[in-house]
């Protein structure tokens, strides 16, 4: 209690000495979290513009086989089916997230409208594979896709062909084949293609259409990280489904296999150069912070020895010494820490609104919205906190060292 | 009380140099002396090692009946705080503690409850004439405020020796002889006292003179008891 009381007082009575300090500590955390939010907001916006590229995709496509296989003639077609989807799902190696793809062609009609439209029959995992770039409404959901609802997601193009500048889409019912779909979303699409398209769920399309052989199907992987690993990986999916459908492994045209590898492994090399970017100069911030906390704490400790000797003299034992100033330091290290890290925290959030709302109003393109990840900031603040104690022990030490009378004297 | 035989000290640095050159003293319980010197005759460093703030190369130093010699930090800190009171030319207050903060602290190093130190510290502050000034920092005092809030300081934990190293250095000559008062006064309650000076109106008004010159003892001058002087002008 009377320690307590002692290192109080002392903290208090030098409020120029407890403020500066703290107010070292306090910046060199919050510039730490900021710029280290700011860094962070830039690779978010990198990695939103390749974000198509971000992931490792993989289409497998069916063909016609070319080599005559156990008894099997050439130019037969390999479709897939679900046996396939469940060899992907629980055997295949690294796969990540499945969808299968079937589609169908027709007319859409709303009002006196239509427009030739493509339905895709998607699971709501393809929207992650293939990032659909939602612009209005929802996208489909695991619900849509169990009770085989009756939704679609129609892109950009169709929207324009089929409803007026004025009117909402969302909400509306689209006719295709004489089947009413209710809008729920609207995506970017193609830009380029001539007519419309509309994801609607897998289920549902498949009961409508009656098929159980699937044209495509597609996934992500994880855990291919070379040019190596992906060639290798092609192969050992043509000698399963070779085995699956019967064909020849070595017959190349029974089914397509396509990845996206290149441009994936291009992507990994950009994020991992930014990430290892965004780790330098953090670490140098820390490194700065830590130089800057070390200085003030060294400092105010070599202010203090001629107390130190005084307090010596009247017979402080050296360890009651140490003891209140290393307590001293770490309380005051850790409240201004604490609220540097909070300010820093505060600011790169408002920032990171203030960006979101100018985004929303299209003025900027480029989508840099700062984050900070907790656990880092908090591993920061805990490290120049205990840097900054360190660096008043150490001096404190020393001074405790001397001879009182030495310390007395120290000028 | 302070006994010391054959005390050398010598400061190792670009040159070595020899300070005290086997220095005898006795100094009995009760006595009141002065040590004498000029700049660099060793005087300071006498009172340091007296002090235990200091410590010595050879011979032996007992304190007390207790031999004073390779203490360990914590030890030397106790003697320090149970044997001795330091009165500094420089007054060695801590500045950011009130006068009385300043007089308990050598108590709260003791132990002794918050209160009761604060009562103690009272005590001697009134003793002094401080009462009114006992919530005043340093820098708010004069200096022979200062020199009797640390004399009250010295004093509080009723020390066997008080060791003041040019007390009134920094006072003018007014200050000076009622600062000398209170430390005669403080005497006759039977305090050993052992006082650095290198002023002559200063040794007038103690029992013994010790005279060192170039790290030694060069002589030790008596005064006599009924005659000692008040009077001599200090400055």
């Amino acid at each position: 209690m009377d320690f307590w009381r002692e290192i109080f007082m002392a903290l208090s009575r030098n409020k120029l000495r407890t403020f500066l300090t703290g107010f070292a500590i306090s910046w060199g955390i919050f510039i730490l979290i900021v710029l280290l939010a700011a860094g962070n907001g830039i690779v978010n916006a990198v990695s939103e513009e390749f974000s198509d590229q971000s992931k490792n995709v993989y289409s497998l496509y069916g063909g016609e086989t070319s080599i005559p296989f156990k008894g099997h003639g050439t130019n037969r077609n390999i479709w897939f089916n679900d046996k396939d989807i469940r060899f992907l799902e629980t055997e295949a190696k690294h796969v990540d997230l499945v969808s299968p793809f079937i589609y169908t062609g027709g007319f859409a009609y709303y009002g006196d409208k239509s427009c030739n439209v493509t339905l895709n029959g998607v699971r709501p995992v393809y929207h992650s594979i293939s990032n659909t770039d939602l612009l209005k409404g929802r996208l489909l959901n695991e619900l849509d896709e169990k009770n085989s609802e009756k939704v679609t997601v129609i892109d950009e193009a169709l929207q324009k062909h089929l409803f007026d500048e004025g009117t909402a889409p969302i909400g509306q019912f689209i006719i295709v084949n004489g089947i009413a779909y209710k809008v729920v979303g609207v995506y970017e699409g193609d830009p380029n293609s001539s007519g419309g398209s509309a994801l609607v769920p897998f289920s549902t399309l498949k009961k409508i259409t009656h098929q159980s052989d699937y044209w495509m199907l597609r996934f992500t992987t994880k855990g291919l990280e070379t040019k190596e690993d992906n060639e290798a990986y092609t192969e050992y999916l043509r000698t399963q489904l070779a085995h699956l459908h019967e064909f020849d492994p070595d017959d190349r045209s029974a089914v397509y296999i396509r990845s996206n590898m290149e441009e994936y492994l291009q992507a990994m090399k950009i994020f991992n150069t930014l990430e290892l970017f965004i780790w330098i100069i953090g670490f140098a911030m820390l490194a700065s912070g830590i130089v800057g906390v070390s200085n003030i704490m060294r400092i105010t400790v070599k202010e203090r020895t001629n107390e130190i000797g005084i307090r010596k003299a009247l017979g402080a034992k050296s360890r009651s010494i140490l003891a209140s100033i290393v307590t001293e330091s770490m309380l005051i290290t850790t409240i201004f820490g604490y609220l540097g890290m909070w300010l820093g925290m505060v600011v790169a959030e408002v920032a990171g609104n203030i960006l979101k709302t100018v985004q929303e109003s299209k003025t900027i393109q480029l989508n840099i919205v700062p984050t900070v990840d907790i656990r880092i900031v908090l591993m920061a603040t805990v490290l120049l906190i205990v840097c900054g104690v360190l660096a008043g022990f150490f001096p404190a030490r020393n001074a405790v060292r001397i001879k009182p009378i030495e310390a007395m004297n120290y000028r | 009380m302070i006994r010391l035989q054959n005390i050398n000290k010598t400061y190792f640095g670009a040159q070595p140099l020899h300070v005290l050159k086997g220095i005898n003293l006795h100094v009995e319980e009760g006595e009141m002396v002065s040590i004498m010197g000029a700049s660099g005759s060793g005087k300071s460093t006498l009172l340091n090692i007296l002090g235990i703030l200091d410590n010595y190369d050879s011979g032996d130093y007992h304190l007390n009946g207790k031999l004073v010699k390779d203490l360990s930090e914590n030890e030397a800190a106790d003697v320090r705080n149970r044997t001795i009171g330091f009165i500094f030319q420089s007054f060695n207050l801590i500045p950011f503690k009130t006068a009385m903060e300043n007089v308990a602290l050598p108590l709260y190093y003791q132990n002794v409850s918050r209160k009761k130190r604060n009562q103690l510290a009272m005590d001697y502050l009134e003793r002094f004439g401080l009462k009114e000034w006992a919530d005043h920092y340093p820098n708010e005092l004069s200096g022979g405020q200062k020199q009797r809030v640390s004399m009250a300081r010295a004093l509080v934990t009723q020390p066997k020796v008080i060791l003041a190293d040019e007390p009134t250095g920094a006072l003018d000559s007014k200050t000076s002889a009622e600062v000398m008062q209170i430390l005669r006064e403080v005497h006759q309650t039977g305090i050993t006292m052992v006082i650095v000076t290198h002023e002559r109106g200063i040794a007038l008004r103690t029992d013994k003179i010790i005279h060192l010159k170039d790290g030694v003892i060069e002589n030790i001058e008596t005064n006599d008891p009924g005659l000692i002087d008040f009077n001599t002008e200090i400055k």
